[in-house]
């Protein structure tokens, strides 16, 4: 085998004093960093009409820079919402990296179709979808946030869904608005009833959003491939089971550190 | 007839933590044919051998084409009818080949009391000795007018045509995502291959990778673009060599801090004739990634 070529890393990686260059003809082609997707599912129906949109659209608009700081060390987090009403939407035809991602408010009108928002997160949710870009290297963080009961047939479009392995694979949290929203129904989306907290006044919800979507930003980025913190083996399946454990852990630590508030709740004349 | 290189560079992460380089990589240049091989070592804990592994991956895929190219011409003629049971023996082959040199290896080092010891005496127990080796392999085979390859686990294979265009060849699959690899480890190795026959296709260039590139661009328009800027410039191998490397270096310190390789096999005649088409396409792929650009911009406004 004469003309066969071996590569020895140990000498390609002698030399490492040329890492800025400027005529590098292939730097045309940018360097990505690991990056993740975090999907929020808004219900964007008439019940949510006045006090819980506006604050909704609020914490939303203040969201953004603290998840921006979860991206800073060496992760690029991109933002997707879909809201769902009578009709299911985008706010942005891609998902935006977070440094550019500016909140656009959302009024609510119509019904609550959840069933079509499964259906249609689970059709984006592809590599021929919103999870086309190499650098992905994390399963997606999905964030439900509903006040109501689904007005469409939810649970076939979250059986569709569940066939999808981004799903399986992502972190899941759900936040429940006022008192209609049905606990069991989030649970049933996240697989656990440590995942789904619920909101009854509009200092919670903001606490609420903050504390899941910074967590599971945070934890959606964690690299824990090698091992937990015991040093014992995890496999992938593993893996990704205990980032949704840590999620639910830490989520249900940070809302029983939380005061009860003394605002009104949105139920009871908001 | 064809030339070729191959750069594995240390994951910027795995500097970091003292880990070697996990990645193997080379390519193989014979008189009708010529073979890119790249192989990621999977570099966790119970995969405490797997730099090893990976080489010998390498390896072992060189020797099962090279094995089958002794009849190169009864191979060939079989190729356009049967492809599919060829490529399927290859893989068989690398699989046998694999487990013969972790055999020897084995029987020649058997596993030290300092590698026992970082696992309790029924975890290690566990761990099927091949495991100890694991590897991801991607290998393709450029011939006069015609290319195949095959790969478990992830990793990339680029095609530079005739016309000048750069394609993935290789299906994606979908079911495994976010770093959810097969391994040549596997005990069902054999039936997690993937395959691709590319017949009547004469191939200016032909690259094998390992994720840590791929997964170092934002777009996979990007990906492409990179290797036909690659192959626009393979003319001054000499010299473009060492700014590939550089920037094999550069992309996994700013990227995704995993090891990268990159092998590749390319057709000197082929290449002298097509170079001004590729430097065209080069300038193309310029403008339509700048129009992306401004498409992208102008979908951000709300729906």
């Amino acid at each position: 085998m004469s003309n066969e070529k071996f590569t020895d890393p140990a000498l390609d990686a002698m030399d490492d004093n040329l890492l800025d260059f400027d005529d590098d003809p292939l730097s045309a082609t940018g360097v990505s960093r690991k990056s993740l997707v975090i999907f929020f599912l808004i219900d964007t129906s008439g019940s949510m009409k006045g006090k819980k949109m506006g604050e909704l659209n609020t914490v939303m608009e203040e969201l953004i820079p603290e998840i921006r700081r979860v991206g800073e060390a060496d992760t690029e987090v991109k933002i997707a919402v879909l809201t769902f009403s009578t009709e299911v939407q985008w706010m942005y035809a891609n998902p935006i990296p977070i440094e550019e991602f500016e909140w656009a408010r959302l009024r609510a009108n119509g019904v609550t179709s959840l069933g079509a928002a499964f259906r249609e997160l689970n059709q984006r949710m592809s590599r021929n979808g919103f999870l086309n870009s190499p650098s992905l290297s994390f399963a997606p963080v999905i964030f439900l946030m509903t006040d109501g009961y689904p007005s469409d047939d939810y649970k076939a479009g979250l059986e569709e869904l569940q066939g999808n392995s981004w799903y399986k694979y992502g972190l899941k949290a759900a936040l429940g608005i006022g008192q209609e929203a049905n606990d069991n129904i989030l649970a049933e989306f996240t697989g656990s009833a440590d995942t789904v907290v619920h909101a009854y006044s509009g200092e919670q919800l903001a606490q609420m959003i903050k504390i899941i979507a910074v967590t599971s930003s945070q934890i959606g980025s964690k690299s824990m491939t090698l091992s937990d913190d015991t040093g014992k083996e995890l496999g992938e399946d593993d893996v990704f089971a205990a980032k949704q454990k840590l999620l639910g852990q830490q989520i249900q630590e940070l809302v029983s550190s939380q005061t009860d508030g003394s605002d009104i709740p949105f139920d009871t004349g908001w | 007839m064809f030339s070729g290189f191959s750069h594995s560079v240390r994951g910027a992460s795995h500097e970091k933590t003292g880990l070697v380089c996990q990645d193997s990589s080379a390519f193989k240049l014979g008189e009708q044919y010529a073979v890119v091989v790249v192989a990621d070592g999977h570099g966790s804990k119970k995969h405490f051998r797997s730099h090893l592994g990976s080489r010998f991956a390498v390896e072992a895929a060189i020797e099962a084409i090279d094995r089958f190219y002794e009849r190169s011409e009864e191979l060939e003629a079989n190729l356009p009818e049967n492809h599919a049971r060829i490529i399927r023996n290859i893989e068989k082959q690398i699989i046998s080949n694999w487990n013969r040199r972790i055999d020897e290896h084995l029987a020649e080092c058997p596993v030290t009391e300092e590698e026992k010891s970082k696992f309790k005496p029924e975890d290690f127990a566990a761990i099927p000795p091949e495991s100890y080796y694991g590897s991801t392999l991607v290998a393709a085979v450029a011939g006069a007018d015609y290319t195949f390859g095959l790969q478990i686990g992830d990793g990339s294979l680029v095609a530079v045509l005739e016309d000048g265009s750069a394609v993935m060849p290789m299906a994606y699959n979908e079911s495994a995502p976010a770093n959810v690899t097969a391994s040549i480890c596997n005990s069902n190795a054999a039936k997690m291959f993937s395959s691709f026959y590319l017949p009547n296709s004469r191939l200016i260039a032909l690259f094998g990778s390992t994720d840590g590139l791929y997964t170092s661009f934002g777009s996979e328009y990007d990906f492409l673009d990179y290797h036909s800027i690659i192959t626009s410039r393979l003319n001054d191998s000499g010299t473009f060599g060492n700014v590939i490397l550089q920037n094999l270096k550069k992309r996994t310190h700013y990227g995704t801090e995993d090891d990268i390789s990159l092998a590749c096999v390319f057709h000197t005649k082929l290449l002298e004739e097509k170079l001004g088409l590729l430097q065209e396409k080069v300038s193309e792929n310029k403008a339509r990634s700048a129009q992306r650009k401004a498409e992208q911009l102008s979908k951000k406004a709300p729906k």
